[in-house]
């Protein structure tokens, strides 16, 4: 049955950076919990919403995400009945102040305008969680709204949540202002910047964006429309991460190792797509030590892991020990090596530093290819 | 057809009695093996990785699981506008009634109608019980090279245990001169394997002729390759050196998924420049818990952990409960062992559960034990 919404899967805004990870490739195409990558979960829940209509805004880097996405037959989208876009966005100019969300929409207003949907869903590609937008647009139409923005209350939003956007809310649930989380208190409702709408007024605002100021973005326009549209908060429960440093990709990650949260969170009436690479089952060795840690496959482990996500085609040596961290595909973390807390890259060799620990929360990066 | 212009097909036929429960659903080829694959993965990846485009998969027994899986060809990437892989079962014609397969060489000719649909120049017949990784492309060519009728793919076997195998005598350059089947005094250790190359043309009007002549069983290895040898035809021999095995016992399956518990074995599923596709279920890493400890063991994502592994082959889903022991097994997709079971030296089926403090197998036990329904526990 067709939806009554397309859906549109945006980029992080221009002053959200990834420290590391954040060099090679945009966040919606970071490896999460070692097997998907960050776009897999907006994609899979438009799927899983009945959406098949369906653009992706690609700006910088694009090369890892049109890979992974191809034609997207993974999300069980039929090319037939149903499509995905990628749209990209020119870089304009040195400044990346205007490199704006509107001005990606501008670019390919043509494309937006066509849709024959009357609604339209547009989620984020940096932040990871499960939500059934059918209901979100059920409830949006039911309860007459302009625009149902999507958020998260947390609790620590003076550590985490520092790029994220905080919806101040009346008791009716309707929203009085949007603003930047400035880390000044800890009960916040973190934005997920996430909006139901329809398409003309979508329209209507990308435009009005654009009269207003070239550095404006959506979330920009919304929050100075507060006054005069209707827009209600929609609360989001469940697991919930907003990927905008390397402590909160980290974080994430890790939360998902309590195996109750995963399990919460994968569940088979929620499938999440991913694209397969055909990799064959993982290798313990003789002498292995895995203790609480997720391990992807065809990765080959003779030493010792504690508490962390392993990558696929990973391979720990003997004496080998990984603490706390995350090790991405291909890695190779020779005999004898000590890891602790760090977020180590992909097609990496550790192999003569025999130690890497941060100290710090914060944890320790090494980068793609690096050789140590 | 647009690599090779050689088809391929396959003989998923058999019951496969010998694997018990294993087959009462499921055709022998769509047994599962390996972590995460299906017996039929293997020859469907070498045809997809040998550049042949087109796959006809033969059966008439329990077809249904066969055909839901093999038809969704992109999973070995045999889906564009020139690959495909299609279930052939007996179908009722307008010059015949419905008929089942008769034999390896009657699966063949009743599909002739298929086959010259792509009009291949060779065809390519395989079997579908069998674990290797083999570049059919490279046979091919020998095939071409030698200017041969047919090619027949061997195997040096021990020549203690060649009188199990069909066994091909050749003139020292390869030709085949003589096949025996399962002889008592082998003359040579070279097995068939199983693996064809005919060139069309030629074996067309032998299949043909093969229908009509009712003294035959209408088997390759009884009737089409005899009268080949008798009638002078070039029938050469391509040694193959590499991983093989037969999985077509509980005992044989359970080794086949113990091989790859050795690091150096050589089937090397690793190996990304000829990768074995198969489904993928898009779930979760497998997680280890802190309660777990694993000794030597070959797991897929999906499953969970809570206990000991020792020597084990852990599928899909698989849970194992804190305080489980599962020793010298294989657990198949979805297995479950609770709190305080112990499994060993066992064959766990699909879905199956093993209750709380069930003990189940035994390690002086010389065969397998397959456990194909759930195993009540004691509190």
């Amino acid at each position: 049955m067709a939806n009554k919404a397309f859906g549109v899967i945006n980029s992080a805004a221009n002053y959200i950076r990834v420290e590391g990870l954040h060099d090679y490739r945009p966040i919606g195409a970071f490896t999460f919990i070692g097997r998907f990558r960050v776009i897999d979960f907006p994609l899979s829940n438009m799927s899983n919403s009945g959406i098949n209509r369906i653009h992706v805004y690609l700006n910088s880097r694009p090369r890892s995400i049109v890979e992974h996405i191809g034609s997207g037959r993974h999300y069980n989208i039929n090319s037939k009945r149903g499509n995905l876009q990628l749209l990209f966005t020119q870089n304009n100019g040195a400044n990346s102040i205007y490199n704006t969300d509107i001005t990606a929409y501008m670019e390919n207003l043509e494309q937006i305008e066509r849709m024959p949907q009357d609604y339209v869903i547009i989620a984020p590609s940096y932040m990871v969680y499960k939500q059934d937008y059918q209901k979100l647009l059920d409830d949006h139409v039911e309860a007459g709204n302009d625009i149902t923005i999507l958020y998260h209350k947390v609790d620590q939003a003076k550590e985490y949540y520092r790029a994220c956007n905080v919806v101040e809310l009346n008791k009716q649930k309707g929203v009085q202002s949007i603003t930047r989380n400035m880390g000044t208190a800890k009960d916040k409702n973190i934005s997920m910047d996430t909006y139901v709408m329809k398409k003309d007024l979508f329209v209507a605002l990308i435009k009005k964006a654009k009269r207003e100021s070239s550095a404006y973005s959506l979330a920009d326009i919304i929050a100075l429309s507060c006054d005069t549209l209707d827009i209600r908060g929609y609360q989001h429960k469940g697991y919930f991460a907003a990927i905008t440093s390397l402590d909160d990709y980290y974080r994430a990650n890790m939360e998902l190792l309590d195996y109750a949260t995963a399990m919460d969170f994968f569940k088979q009436d929620w499938p999440f797509y991913t694209k397969t690479t055909d990799a064959c089952p993982t290798q313990y060795f003789q002498g292995a030590k895995v203790t609480n840690s997720m391990v992807c496959n065809a990765a080959l482990i003779e030493g010792t892991v504690e508490n962390s996500i392993i990558g696929r085609h990973v391979h720990i040596g003997k004496g080998a020990i990984v603490k706390n961290s995350i090790i991405l595909s291909y890695a190779d973390i020779s005999d004898g090596t000590y890891i602790e807390n760090a977020v180590i890259d992909k097609w990496v060799k550790v192999k003569n530093v025999k130690k890497i620990v941060s100290e710090s929360v914060t944890p320790a990066y090494i980068k793609r290819n690096d050789v140590l | 057809m647009a690599q090779s212009n050689m088809l391929a097909m396959i003989l998923a036929g058999g019951r496969g009695s010998r694997l018990h429960d294993l087959t009462n659903k499921v055709a022998k080829p769509a047994v599962s093996y390996g972590g995460k694959y299906r017996i039929i993965d293997f020859p469907l990846s070498n045809c997809a990785n040998s550049g042949v485009d087109i796959v006809g998969v033969l059966t008439q027994y329990e077809s249904v699981l066969l055909n839901s899986y093999v038809a969704a060809g992109g999973r070995w990437g045999l889906d564009t506008k020139d690959s495909g892989v299609f279930v052939l079962t007996p179908r009722e014609k307008a010059d015949s009634g419905l008929d089942v397969y008769r034999g390896t060489a009657d699966a063949i000719s009743q599909n002739i109608d298929f086959i010259d649909a792509y009009d291949p120049e060779y065809l390519l017949i395989l079997s579908g019980d069998h674990i290797y990784k083999m570049n059919y492309d490279k046979m091919l060519r020998f095939h071409k090279e030698q200017g041969a009728d047919a090619t027949i793919a061997v195997r040096g076997v021990p020549m203690r245990e060649a009188s199990r195998f069909g066994i091909m005598n050749t003139d020292g350059e390869g030709r085949i001169i003589e096949f025996e089947e399962k002889p008592a005094k082998p003359k040579s250790n070279l097995a068939s394997m199983g693996i064809y190359i005919f060139t069309w043309k030629t074996l067309r009007k032998l299949l043909v002729e093969d229908m009509k002549n009712p003294d035959s069983d209408h088997d390759f290895g009884k009737d089409i390759i005899p009268v080949m040898l008798n009638g002078g035809k070039k029938l050469c021999a391509y040694e193959f050196s590499g991983y093989w095995k037969d999985v077509g016992t509980i005992d044989s399956l359970w080794e086949a998924n113990m091989d790859l518990l050795d690091s150096d074995n050589e089937l090397n599923l690793d190996d990304t420049s000829w990768k074995i596709y198969t489904e993928d279920s898009g779930i979760v890493p497998q997680y280890i818990a802190s309660t777990a400890k694993i000794d030597g063991a070959y797991i897929n994502q999906g499953a969970a952990v809570g206990g000991t592994v020792q020597r084990s082959v852990i599928f899909t889903n698989c849970k194992i409960a804190p305080g489980a022991k599962v020793i010298d097994s294989v657990l198949m997709p979805g297995a479950i062992v609770e709190e305080g079971a112990v499994v060993t030296r066992a064959l766990v089926a699909e879905n199956v559960r093993i209750g709380k403090n069930a003990k189940v197998g035994d390690k002086k036990s010389e065969e397998i034990l397959l456990v194909a329904k759930n195993v009540k526990g004691e509190d």
